[in-house]
């Protein structure tokens, strides 16, 4: 019992060493990994979903990005062609439309901080989302985090970590619009209609429907509402 | 002759001598008036008091505090600590703004505190506060010269947790009712093994005046009497409501106990009382174990190297006592009740019989 | 470039092709509400359902394609009459369904399904008021779970669904009165899609009617929808089977309510289907069956390989007083 009162104490008493030891170690050399935001940015790997931006050159206006936005966030507006707005009172940046569109028009950007006045302000037309969010900066280092067996520490590289991620071009080719059964068309010319390009057009005096391949942009729009699904896209040779 | 000529001659003759600064000082003799606010400034007494170690040092020694505790304990729990205020400085100011805050800020009375305590006390209790300032000697520079100066101290600030628990009891709250009774509970724990440590060293030195304390301590007083530099580290730690024994005013358990229903100038004052409690217990702890005012002296401070000394003492253990707050967890507060009036009084028993025998015929 | 062809059918007066079906169908009264110009149509503007054939503000909304002209069986309506070409003739009961007589159409349906010669089939079920309700079946425990068997006197809007399921799948078959095969057999000689329906089943009609219509004249004679079991008519005779009797009143008190379209209407045994099926000609409990394609003949023999159901002579005279009958009452002379 004396023996085991004793070992108790020598115990905690190790314990107090162990605790003051530790405290004047961490007040020399702290393993803190506080991130000084925002004079300190901590360094985001190029998958990290931010906010996005769509380069119109490259948009086909082919309304995937709309369709599949599980939040519908994003209003197509129509100008000459159509362009997508982003509503990021509903965008929840899970970058679906980006991994839809065909053409690598919708980016990616590094970019999550961006201060709107207002709840309309957030609210961003065609004509805004052609270049990526604007962002006060007022970091100038960059933090990264290392973790090695002994734990994690920063390291701190005194340069602007560039916001804007550089994508991998689209692993699709271009697909134009063609006309599987033209047997089984019913000549209601509502893809016609529906062409943004005018690459389908109709011949009146000879009865006949016409796709120029050169001014189809593969979209898709034709395809999806042909009544009796005879269109399909294929890639052009 | 008048009134300020027999003024001018009282502070002439008990004058502080610098040599670093006698030349201007010198030079503002001669101006007429200002030479009676330079002696009088320089007036031994009215120095010790106002200035070092007293009033003027207490504030900067809040700001100085307050900044240290918090960006120390940060550092050691990983985080940064108050980092805003004035960037070029880290945020060392942050005392100041705080303090600034406090002045614009209103101060609410509720409906059910008793009103005249509830606005006063925390001014009162300020009198057993700023009262053993005038006791404590450094070297020359005291405000009141007694032999007696240490169980003075002992007694005004035994003073302090009457008045903390009155505070609690004026703001007529549930919380702070539960502080009051937590903040008398430790006061009866710590109070006996404190005094006991104290008259240990009173016994090991043969005298109750600081002077001769001081004068005995060629071997620090720490080392002749670890035992009760032990106790009365902890006991500083349970007077003044510090980590681990921050039952009184526990922020997650009783929301700042006494004090909750303070807010503006007042909490201001409140806040800074145990800060100042822990200056006077460490200018003691100074006294009695850390020889004082003695130390290598600068021929060019002159008459100030004592209070400069003790000042730089006292921070040193202070800071001390900072590292402590980080590191532990809180008591519960029947353990350390059962703490204070077990280990703690057996161990202040144990110094005393070390300090008695010791400081046999005459102290050492 | 890719450029293809497209048939307009010719107009007969100067309007949109809806109003000319307007003009030469529906207004003369000859519109036998087989729902196949509502199936067709691109826009899906032309309504069906328990009231006439009709499109809303066609004057603004009809695309002017022509399809409901291409498919309509009255425009240029020659009647087709008489007993049709046959394989094979016979009296069958399916052993495993319960239907109307032998239940030959859900014994057709399910082995045509069970052998892969189908992948979907439209069929018709209905409500406990007996009102219809079309049920796209994809495998035979649908068939036997759905109350799809036995016949309801009541249009139902078959073709939209063929149309449907002729985009998704590559062999369709259904069930319709001969209006509704005649128009089939228009659709797939006008859009090569409609050849997936593989196996056609027709009905032997006299007319159809109204839901709501029926509903009401049943009430006037005491008969609430919901305690209906069955309904037949054999040998001129309406029968109403209730849970505690029956109502029998001969069918000429319902000429009232007989559709106009279903009065112009000649075809008794659905002479273009793959295989006809009725009550006439066969005794009680089993059901005629005329074998008239390749499809349906390969359907039958599997039947009969199988051992689904038991086979009979059946009374083909029967079959053809009756087709007679029906020429007679409907004469059509435009």
């Amino acid at each position: 019992m004396k023996a085991e009162f004793k070992a108790k104490k020598l115990e905690i008493l190790k314990m107090h060493i162990d605790v003051i030891r530790e405290a004047f170690k961490q007040a020399f050399a702290p393993d803190r990994v506080t991130v000084e935001y925002p004079r300190e940015r901590k360094k985001f790997p190029p998958n990290f979903r931010g906010l996005i931006f769509c380069e119109r050159e490259k948009c086909i206006s082919c309304f995937r990005c709309a369709h599949i936005c599980p939040a519908n966030a994003i209003q197509i507006y129509f100008h000459d062609k159509a362009w997508p707005g982003i509503d990021y009172t509903k965008c929840i940046f899970c970058h679906f439309c980006v991994d839809s569109c065909p053409t690598g028009a919708l980016r990616a950007t590094k970019i999550h901080d961006v201060a709107f006045a207002t709840m309309d302000e957030m609210k961003l037309r065609a004509t805004q989302t052609t270049k990526p969010p604007e962002v006060f900066r007022e970091d100038s280092v960059t933090v990264d985090y290392s973790v090695d067996e002994r734990g994690w520490s920063l390291v701190r590289v005194k340069e602007r970590d560039e916001l804007v991620v550089e994508a991998p071009p689209p692993r699709l080719k271009r697909r134009v619009s063609y006309c599987a059964d033209p047997e089984s068309c019913l000549g209601c010319r509502l893809c016609v209609e529906y062409c943004p390009s005018d690459a389908i057009s109709v011949d009146r005096k000879a009865n006949k429907l016409r796709i120029l391949e050169e001014k189809c942009t593969g979209c898709g729009i034709c395809v999806r509402n042909c009544p009796m699904k005879v269109l399909e896209l294929r890639e052009v040779r | 002759m008048n009134m300020l000529e027999f003024a001018m001659q009282v502070f002439r003759a008990n004058m502080m001598d610098i040599p670093l600064i006698n030349p201007i000082v010198e030079e503002l003799m001669s101006v007429p008036w200002l030479n009676l606010v330079v002696a009088l400034i320089l007036w031994r007494p009215f120095f010790a008091v106002v200035v070092m170690p007293g009033l003027v040092v207490i504030m900067l020694y809040l700001l100085y505090i307050i900044w240290f505790e918090r960006k120390l304990t940060a550092r050691i729990q990983w985080r940064v600590g108050p980092l805003e205020v004035f960037r070029p400085l880290r945020g060392a100011i942050q005392a100041l703004a705080d303090g600034l805050r406090y002045f614009f800020q209103e101060s609410i009375v509720h409906r059910e505190a008793h009103r005249p305590y509830f606005v006063q006390l925390p001014i009162l209790a300020f009198i057993p506060v700023l009262l053993p300032i005038a006791l404590i000697p450094a070297g020359n520079v005291v405000g009141i010269k007694t032999p007696y100066a240490i169980p003075l101290f002992i007694a005004l600030l035994s003073l302090i947790p009457i008045t903390i628990i009155a505070i609690g009891w004026a703001s007529n709250s549930r919380f702070a009712f539960i502080g009051s009774v937590r903040e008398a509970l430790m006061y009866v724990a710590y109070e006996i093994p404190f005094i006991i440590a104290a008259i240990s060293m009173i016994y090991l030195y043969g005298s109750a005046d600081p002077y001769v304390a001081v004068e005995k301590q060629t071997i620090p007083g720490a080392l002749l009497n670890p035992v009760a530099c032990l106790v009365f580290l902890i006991s500083m730690l349970m007077a003044t409501s510090r980590l681990p024994f921050e039952i009184p005013e526990a922020d997650q358990e009783i929301a700042f106990g006494p004090f909750v229903e303070y807010s503006g100038m007042l909490f201001g004052l409140v806040m800074v009382l145990a800060y100042e409690k822990l200056y006077l217990m460490s200018l003691l702890f100074t006294i009695l174990f850390l020889a004082g005012w003695s130390g290598p002296q600068l021929a060019v401070l002159g008459d100030i190297n004592a209070p400069l000394w003790l000042v730089v003492k006292t921070l040193i253990v202070i800071s001390i006592l900072s590292i402590v707050r980080s590191m532990y967890a809180r008591y519960r507060i029947d353990q350390a009740l059962r703490f204070g009036f077990s280990w703690i009084l057996a161990f202040s028993i144990i110094a005393l019989a070390i300090g008695v025998v010791l400081g046999y015929e005459g102290g050492i | 470039m890719q450029e293809w062809k497209i048939v307009l059918p010719e107009k007969k007066h100067k309007k949109k092709f809806f109003g000319n079906l307007l003009e030469e169908v529906i207004k003369p009264g000859i519109c036998s509400h087989c729902t196949a110009c509502a199936a067709i149509c691109p826009v899906k503007g032309i309504t069906a359902g328990d009231k006439p054939i009709d499109f809303p503000n066609w004057l603004r909304d009809c695309v002017d394609c022509g399809a409901c002209v291409k498919v309509c069986p009255r425009w240029e309506y020659k009647p087709l009459n008489g007993v049709g070409r046959y394989i094979e003739a016979f009296s069958a009961r399916s052993k495993r369904f319960r239907g109307q007589d032998g239940a030959m159409v859900t014994e057709f349906t399910a082995t045509a399904l069970e052998e892969g010669i189908v992948e979907k089939a439209i069929f018709v079920a209905r409500d406990e008021e007996w009102r219809t309700r079309v049920v796209t079946i994809s495998n035979v425990e649908q068939l036997k779970s759905e109350k799809v068997a036995g016949t309801k006197y009541s249009f139902a809007d078959v073709l939209p669904a063929v149309k449907e399921a002729v985009l998704d799948a590559n062999a369709v078959a259904f069930v319709g009165t001969p209006c509704m095969i005649s128009a089939l057999r228009k659709m797939q000689r006008s859009f090569k899609k409609f050849e997936r329906v593989k196996l056609a089943i027709g009905l032997f009609c006299t007319e159809n009617f109204y839901h709501s219509q029926l509903s009401e004249f049943l009430s006037k004679k005491g008969v609430a929808m919901k305690d209906v079991l069955k309904t037949d008519i054999k040998k001129g005779k309406f029968i109403v089977k209730k849970a505690d009797g029956e109502v029998i009143f001969p069918v000429k008190e319902l000429d009232e309510i007989i559709p106009s379209g279903c009065k112009v209407c000649q075809d008794f045994s659905a002479v273009e289907s793959d295989v006809s099926v009725g009550s006439v000609g066969s005794e009680g409990g089993f059901s005629t069956v005329l074998v008239r394609s390749d499809v349906a003949k390969r359907v039958a023999d599997l039947i009969r390989a199988k051992g689904n159901a038991e086979f009979k002579d059946a009374s083909i005279e029967a079959v053809k007083k009756l087709c007679d009958y029906k020429v007679k009452i409907h004469p059509y002379n435009r």
